[in-house]
């Protein structure tokens, strides 16, 4: 208990070094940016930031891409107040009050309400990261070969059915993946697979390469094929950036309900920031002795979905960290930079060797919240004009930052061509609602799949009954069933969730007789 | 819900890959071809089971008529983006990193319709961003050209 107090305080220590004090700052600034601009998304903030991060120290890189996570979350409620647009999906039910708080002439109040809240609501989840983490990771210690293998499914079922309109669809994803991933050299032979010839597929296909191809490539072409218009006038902030000590001790509740949503929807594998800024969002109403407020912009709205979506962060961290199951596409691309930097998800993240790093990450997670709070304050007014940036200034300027990204990764031109061709790939997903993040997952999963299973039938000269020799191995089987079936349920969770909010069906977009104001 | 005629390319495509591999799969030492080969059967199984729920979905709600899919599709717009980025792959390692992007960048942007301050503006700024942070700070040497 000594030593990891000891650590963590350690953690802290290391996470106040100017080298990384400075890649807070830069990279909590540069995910409000991205938050902020409509056409862009965390995931893609984080992929278009990866290859900075190679040559950094893993803490350091990790800092950078956790800040710009938390940074996006927050900034997408800056373009959702002002101009109506909520830049990510995670400030949907951001826009439905905070908007109207504008309209009243008080953008000033409503953002500073959000910057607050997602402050609380970051900063709270980081307890549930130290505590949840460690004790996660020890789970793992109990797998072996078979395990490994049933755990790499699971993660796949997960991510299969977020964000897939079609569980088949996403699962036929994630089998796509897993295809794609057995390019290259064979594990344990030796031999070449699928290579076509060419030497560059002998370490299989760039992981970080397909990652930016797929999240930040892709979306350059869906810009590409909309009519480019021209973006609301950003409301100018003329009121005080502040709340009184009433609307503080008001908002109090709503934050914490809204931290413990976001922290159990974080770390339940499947569910993201989108649904929990909605149940944030209506927890908050139902709760509230204001009610009548709610549509008109109730400060309570806005708080009960930022402290939500925030939350999420922290929560999210705990299962990709610890079994390398990422709940969402972000953390899908954030596991991705962490295999990167060399290091395993699991409780290899906490011995000796590598605890020192891992709270250091976390500590350097808690201070980005600060970070977070003080850049989003001073800069709201800066970021609001960043988000009436055109559609057709960021077309070719993120075509620039993919080309150099992929192309500092092995100073190899082939990688760009990767980067390209999956680009091509994770567009035609999108528009035919395919799933680009259960590809990424299965290239990253199915190595380490792949050697679970052949090392399991190894070990019991080839009798599958090895992967149903144990307890965790049955646990991990049932789970996997909870993982398929687990979209029908969030899916409805969302549905109920977002109608309940806005009083529209989401499916057939017919006005719900609720008893929310809309005008 | 209502069967998308898009779909159809869907599984048609899913089917051509599965093949595609399982061809070169059985091309491989037969050591090796277990893995890939489950895979393919498990890619090929989901593939077939999407097809019979589109084909119930279509006697059951029948055939969406319009392609929701490409609504808003600008062609021109699209195609051109497409056919500049193809381009800039291609003078990359030819003319140099930072002449390629300079002359991407301004072209991409006109092409937009963007003004012509902004497109100088983003232009300096995106070149100055990718010096400061990858020459200067990651020290990663970018393609040079016949020009530098």
């Amino acid at each position: 208990m000594l030593d990891t107090i000891k650590i963590m305080g350690a953690g802290f220590l290391n996470a106040f070094m100017p080298i990384n004090l400075l890649m807070m700052i830069a990279g909590t600034a540069m995910g409000i940016m991205i938050g902020c601009l409509p056409g862009l998304s965390a995931a893609m903030g984080v992929a278009l930031m990866l290859p900075m991060t190679f040559t950094m120290k893993a803490e350091t890189g990790l800092i950078v891409l956790g800040a710009i996570y938390c940074g996006a979350i927050f900034g997408g409620s800056i373009s959702a107040i002002l101009i109506h647009t909520p830049g990510t999906p995670a400030s949907a039910a951001t826009a439905i009050e905070g908007y109207q708080m504008t309209l009243k002439g008080q953008p000033g109040k409503a953002l500073f309400t959000a910057c607050y809240s997602s402050f609380w609501g970051g900063l709270l989840s980081c307890i549930s990261l130290y505590f949840f983490a460690p004790l996660l990771a020890q789970l793992t210690l109990k797998f072996q070969s078979a395990e490994y293998f049933w755990l790499s499914i699971f993660g796949l079922t997960i991510i299969a059915g977020v964000s897939s309109k079609s569980i088949i669809k996403g699962l036929m994803s994630g089998a796509l993946g897993l295809l794609l991933s057995t390019i290259g050299l064979d594990p344990v032979s030796g031999l070449p697979r699928f290579m076509f010839g060419n030497v560059y597929f002998a370490e299989g296909i760039n992981t970080t390469c397909a990652l930016i191809g797929l999240f930040s490539m892709s979306q350059v072409f869906i810009l590409a094929e909309k009519k480019i218009k021209a973006r609301a006038q950003a409301t100018k902030v003329t009121d005080k950036m502040s709340l009184s000590r009433e609307e503080r001790k008001m908002i109090r509740p709503t934050i914490i309900r809204s931290w413990i949503i976001g922290n159990l929807i974080g770390i339940l594998p499947g569910a993201g920031a989108s649904i929990a800024c909605f149940l944030g969002y209506n927890t908050s109403r139902q709760f509230s002795k204001h009610k009548e407020m709610f549509g008109k912009g109730s400060i309570e709205g806005v708080a009960g979905s930022e402290a939500a979506n925030n939350a999420v962060t922290g929560g999210s961290l705990i299962p990709t960290l610890t079994l390398g199951i990422p709940g969402e596409s972000v953390t899908a691309v954030l596991m991705g930079g962490l295999i990167i930097q060399g290091l395993a998800p699991g409780p290899s993240l906490f011995n000796a060797e590598n605890a020192r790093m891992t709270y250091t990450f976390f500590a350097g997670f808690v201070l980005v919240q600060f970070f977070m709070l003080g850049i989003g304050l001073l800069g709201c007014r800066g970021f609001a004009q960043i988000s009436r940036l055109s559609d057709a200034i960021l077309i070719p300027c993120v075509t620039v930052l993919c080309f150099v990204g992929s192309y500092a990764i092995h100073k190899n031109i082939m990688d760009i061509v990767v980067m390209l061709s999956f680009g091509i790939l994770g567009y035609l997903m999108r528009k035919f609602d395919l799933n680009t993040a259960a590809v990424v997952l299965a290239l990253i999963l199915g190595p380490i799949g792949e050697k679970g299973l052949r090392n399991a039938l190894r070990i019991s000269r080839g009798s599958p009954s090895i992967l149903f020799s144990s307890v965790v191995c049955w646990v991990l089987i049932a789970l996997c069933i909870v993982g398929i079936l687990s979209p029908i349920f969030m899916n409805k969770l969302e549905k109920k969730a977002e109608e309940e909010a806005t009083g529209v069906d989401p499916d057939d977009k017919k006005p719900v007789d609720l008893d929310i104001d809309n005008d | 819900m209502k069967m998308k005629k898009s779909d159809i390319g869907v599984v048609i495509a899913f089917y051509a890959i599965t093949a595609f591999f399982y061809a070169q799969t059985v091309k491989l030492k037969a050591s090796i071809q277990t893995y890939p080969k489950f895979i393919e059967i498990v890619l090929f199984g989901l593939t077939t089971f999407y097809l019979i729920q589109m084909i119930v979905n279509a006697k059951k709600h029948g055939v969406e008529s319009r392609n929701e899919d490409f609504k808003d599709f600008q062609p021109a717009q699209f195609f051109g983006c497409l056919v500049l980025t193809i381009l800039y792959l291609l003078a990359v390692n030819y003319i140099g990193f930072y002449v390629s992007t300079l002359v991407f960048l301004v072209v991409s942007l006109l092409y937009l319709k963007v003004k012509p301050l902004p497109t100088a503006i983003a232009t300096v700024s995106i070149l100055l961003l990718v010096y400061l942070a990858f020459t200067l700070f990651l020290k990663v040497k970018l393609p040079r050209g016949i020009l530098f």
